[in-house]
C-alpha cells in the first residue's frame, strides 16, 4: 500500500465533507500556524498514548516535540563531518508533511465512527497509527524527525532523548547534561 | 594594502597558536602577524546555544567554520577558521613512540626522523603543559616520561572501569587516554563538566586554539588577520629568501593584501601548506613538496560483552593500550594502538523486532530493555602505514576557487612493504579484537576498515638531505633561509596513534630556530 498522496488526502477529505458539521470541527494546522504554535497538543497526546511507553512523561515528550518543531530552522548549516566531509544544510521542516498526515488520521478516525482522532478509543487509534506507519513504509526509528510520519517522528524524537535512555536503563545517566566529574566512577543512580 | 612584521605566520590552527605563543615569550616585542583564511569564532558565550542546536538539530556547532570554495579531494575536514581542526578535536593527546622516529634503522622501513626521541620527548612535555593535558603514567616502562602530566587524569567513568577490567582479562594492559581536558581549572579555563560533547565544549575545559589567540590578542602580542587567504609566496630574485605573501581579503571583497616579513612560517596543515608552496613554485627544488602524504590507517569494531553498562556517561573518554606500539625487530612488522570506548551499538531502540513486528509504546521499551542487558564496547586500532613518494597532493586544475587558483587533490599511496604486509596486519588486529571479546564471554559484532588515513600529515617532510626532504628538523625549508613549515606537513611518517600532540611538539621545537632568524 502506498502512502496517501495529497490528492488522495483531499479526496478523503471530500468524502468526509458529507459528515455532520459537528464531526468536522477539527482542522489540521496551516504551515504558518505550525511554525508559530506547533501542533495541537491534544492530537499529539492522542498519538503519544499509542506510541510512547506508559512509563514515559508523555506530556513532556509532546511538549518537547512541539518545541522542536517550532524551533526548526530550514537551510541551517549542518555538521560537515570528518573523514568524508560534505557541506550540507537542513532541509524543509519535517512538519510540513504533518498537516496532511493529521488529516489522514482524522479521516480514518471518522471513518471508524469517532468524532475526532483524539476522541477515538485507544485500540482504534492504535490500529489507525499502525496502518499509517505501514502506509508510510517507515522501517526504522528516525534519529531526528524526518517528516515520514508524525507518529514515528514523535517516537524517534522521544526515544533519542536522554530521558528515554534514563527510562530504559532505569538510571540517571543524563547523557546530554553537564554533570561534572565527581561521582562519575560510580554507576548512575537508579531510577 | 601592505602589512609589515617580523614574523608572518600563515594559518591559524593549533600549530600557529602554539608557535605564536612561544615566539612571543622567546622574543618579547616581536611583531607577529597571523593570517588565517577562515573566520574568528570567538563567541564563547554562545557555545552552549550552538551545542544545543547541534544536539537537537544536527546544526554545525561551529557556525561559519568553512569556506565554500576552499576544498579539495582527500581533505578530511572542511574546517577553515581561526583554531582550525582543533576547534572540533576530541582533545586526545597520545604520544608517538621512539619506534616512529627510527623505522629505518630498527626495521629497515620508510625513513628515520631527523631528531632523537629524547629531544622530541622534551617537547612533548612542553606541549602537554601548554595545552593542559590530563593523564596517568602508563603501565609499560617504555612509556616513561621525563615529567609528570600537568593534571591528574580524567577519572574513569563507571563504564570505563568495567571495560578496563574486561579488557585486561585478555592480558593486554590499558590506561585512560590522555586528553587536553581540564581535570581542574587550568590556564584560565574551567574544569571539565562531562558534557559529553567534546567537539563543542561549552565550558572551555577542552583546549582549543581560539583561547590562545584571544590571550595573545588581549596582551597585544600578535596581530590576527582572519578571512584573509594567502595565494602566493614571492621569493627574492636570488630565490634565497621569501619577500612577501600575497593575499586577498575575503572580508573586503577580494582586496589585495601584501605581507612583508623577515621570516615566514607556514602553519596551514597537511593540505594548505604544500598547496601554497606548489601554487607559488616555492621550496620545491627536491620535487618533494606535496609528496609522501601520510597518516594512519584504521580498523574499528563493536564487541558485545557480559557487563551492564550505561552508555552516555562519558562517551568521549576511552582506554588505550600502547602494548602494540612496539614490535620486535625479528617478528613480522605490525604496530598499532588499541582504544576502547563505551558503546550503545546494537542497543538502540528499534521500531520493529527481529521478526519485523511493529513495536509501539511499552512493547518497544520492553524490547529495548531486553537488548541492553548486555553491554557493548567500541574498539579501534590505528595502524602504522608508510607512504610512497607517489602519495601526493597535487594541484587540480579542473577545480578552482573563486580566485582562479587550482585546488588540492590528495591521493594516498602506500609503499610496497606496507602493501605486502597489509593482510597480515589486518589479521593481527582482528585477532586482537577476538581476544578481547573472548576474554569475557563476548562476541565481535562487526569489524570495519577505515576508508581514509586519519590525522593526515606529510607533504613537506623533514630530513637532513635536501634532495630527499623539503625542510630540516626545525621546519626550515632547504631552499629558503627565512621560510619554515611547522606541524603536520613535516612528518615523514604518520605514526599509529592520534598525532596532534606530535604536531604541536614539533612546532614548539621549531620556535627557537624561527626566533633565531631575527
Amino acid at each position: 500500500m502506498t502512502r496517501l498522496s495529497r490528492r488522495g488526502a483531499l479526496k478523503t477529505l471530500g468524502a468526509a465533507a458529507a459528515a455532520p458539521l459537528a464531526l468536522r470541527n477539527v482542522r489540521p494546522p496551516s504551515r504558518e500556524a505550525l511554525r508559530r504554535d506547533g501542533l495541537d497538543p491534544a492530537t499529539l497526546a492522542a498519538i503519544a498514548e499509542v506510541v510512547l511507553p506508559s512509563e514515559a512523561d508523555r506530556a513532556g515528550a509532546v511538549s518537547a516535540f512541539n518545541s522542536w518543531i517550532t524551533n526548526y530552522r530550514e537551510g541551517a548549516d549542518t555538521d560537515h563531518g570528518y573523514g568524508n566531509t560534505r557541506i550540507r544544510a537542513t532541509g524543509p521542516s519535517p512538519a510540513r508533511t504533518y498537516p496532511a498526515q493529521i488529516e489522514q488520521l482524522e479521516a480514518a478516525a471518522r471513518a471508524r465512527g469517532a468524532s475526532t482522532f483524539p476522541a477515538a478509543p485507544l485500540a482504534v487509534r492504535r490500529a489507525i497509527i499502525e496502518q499509517a506507519i505501514a502506509d508510510a513504509k517507515v522501517e526504522r526509528l528516525p534519529a531526528r524527525p524526518t517528516g515520514a510520519h508524525i507518529a514515528t517522528d514523535l517516537m524517534g524524537h522521544y526515544f533519542a532523548s536522554p530521558g528515554a535512555q534514563n527510562l530504559c536503563y532505569r538510571a540517571a545517566i543524563d547523557r546530554d547534561a553537564c554533570r561534572g566529574l565527581p561521582g562519575s566512577e560510580k554507576a548512575p543512580a537508579r531510577r | 594594502m601592505t602589512h609589515e612584521s617580523d614574523i608572518c605566520i600563515i594559518g591559524g590552527g593549533i600549530s600557529a597558536a602554539m608557535l605564536a605563543q612561544k615566539l612571543a615569550e622567546l622574543k618579547p616585542g616581536l611583531a607577529i602577524t597571523v593570517v588565517e583564511a577562515g573566520t574568528k569564532i570567538f563567541d564563547v558565550e554562545n557555545r552552549a546555544k550552538y551545542r544545543q542546536r547541534s544536539l537537537d538539530y544536527g546544526e554545525n556547532a561551529w557556525p561559519g567554520d568553512f569556506i565554500d570554495d576552499q576544498a579539495g579531494a582527500g581533505i578530511i575536514s572542511r574546517t577553515m577558521a581561526v583554531g582550525g581542526s582543533a576547534l572540533h578535536w576530541g582533545g586526545v593527546t597520545n604520544r608517538f613512540s621512539a619506534e616512529d622516529l627510527t623505522l629505518k634503522s630498527r626495521y629497515g622501513l620508510a625513513v628515520d626522523w631527523p631528531l632523537s626521541w629524547e629531544d622530541l620527548e622534551r617537547h612533548y612535555c612542553e606541549a602537554e603543559r601548554r595545552l593542559g593535558v590530563s593523564g596517568e603514567p602508563g603501565p609499560l616502562p617504555e612509556d616513561r616520561r621525563s615529567e609528570p602530566y600537568p593534571m591528574d587524569p580524567m577519572p574513569l567513568s563507571y563504564n570505563l572501569t568495567v571495560l578496563k577490567t574486561w579488557a585486561e582479562k585478555s592480558g593486554i594492559p590499558f590506561q585512560g587516554t590522555p586528553q587536553a581536558k581540564n581535570t581542574r581549572p587550568y590556564d584560565g579555563r574551567s574544569q571539565c563538566l562531562r558534557c559529553n560533547t567534546c567537539e563543542i565544549c561549552p565550558t572551555g575545559a577542552r583546549y582549543s586554539p581560539d583561547f590562545t589567540f584571544k590571550q595573545l590578542l588581549e596582551a597585544k602580542k600578535i596581530a590576527l588577520h582572519d578571512q584573509t587567504l594567502v595565494r602566493r609566496l614571492v621569493a627574492s630574485p636570488d630565490r634565497k629568501r621569501i619577500e612577501s605573501a600575497q593575499a586577498v581579503s575575503r572580508a573586503q571583497n577580494g582586496d589585495t593584501v601584501e605581507y612583508r616579513a623577515k621570516t615566514f612560517v607556514l602553519a596551514s596543515g597537511y593540505a594548505w601548506s604544500p598547496h601554497l608552496l606548489l601554487l607559488s613554485g616555492i621550496g620545491n627544488r627536491s620535487g618533494l613538496v606535496g609528496r609522501y602524504m601520510t597518516g594512519h590507517a584504521f580498523i574499528g569494531g563493536q564487541i558485545e560483552l557480559d557487563a551492564t553498562l550505561y552508555p552516555g556517561m562519558n562517551e568521549q573518554h576511552s582506554l588505550i593500550s600502547r602494548k602494540f606500539f612496539r614490535c620486535a625487530t625479528d617478528a613480522p612488522f605490525v604496530r598499532h594502538d588499541l582504544r576502547v570506548w563505551e558503546s550503545s551499538a546494537g542497543r538502540d531502540p528499534r521500531l520493529k523486532d527481529g521478526a519485523g513486528k511493529l513495536l509501539l509504546g511499552d512493547a518497544l521499551l520492553t524490547d529495548w530493555r531486553d537488548r541492553t542487558v548486555r553491554g557493548a564496547a567500541r574498539v579501534r586500532a590505528y595502524y602504522d602505514v608508510h607512504p610512497a613518494a607517489e602519495s601526493a597532493l597535487t594541484l587540480d586544475s579542473s577545480k578552482k576557487n573563486r580566485w582562479g587558483d587550482p585546488l588540492p587533490s590528495i591521493r594516498h599511496v602506500l609503499d610496497e612493504p606496507t602493501k605486502a604486509r597489509a593482510d597480515a596486519t589486518k589479521q593481527h588486529i582482528r585477532g586482537v579484537f577476538d581476544l578481547l571479546a573472548k576474554a569475557n564471554n563476548g562476541r565481535v559484532l562487526n569489524v570495519s576498515e577505515g576508508t581514509y588515513l586519519d590525522h593526515p600529515a606529510g607533504g613537506c617532510r623533514m630530513g637532513t638531505d635536501p634532495a630527499a626532504s623539503v625542510c630540516d628538523s626545525h621546519g626550515r625549508t632547504h631552499d629558503h633561509e627565512n621560510l619554515f613549515v611547522v606541524g603536520s606537513p613535516t612528518l615523514p611518517t604518520g605514526g599509529c596513534t592520534n598525532a596532534t600532540l606530535t604536531f604541536v611538539a614539533l612546532t614548539l621545537r621549531s620556535a627557537p630556530a624561527v626566533a633565531g632568524t631575527l
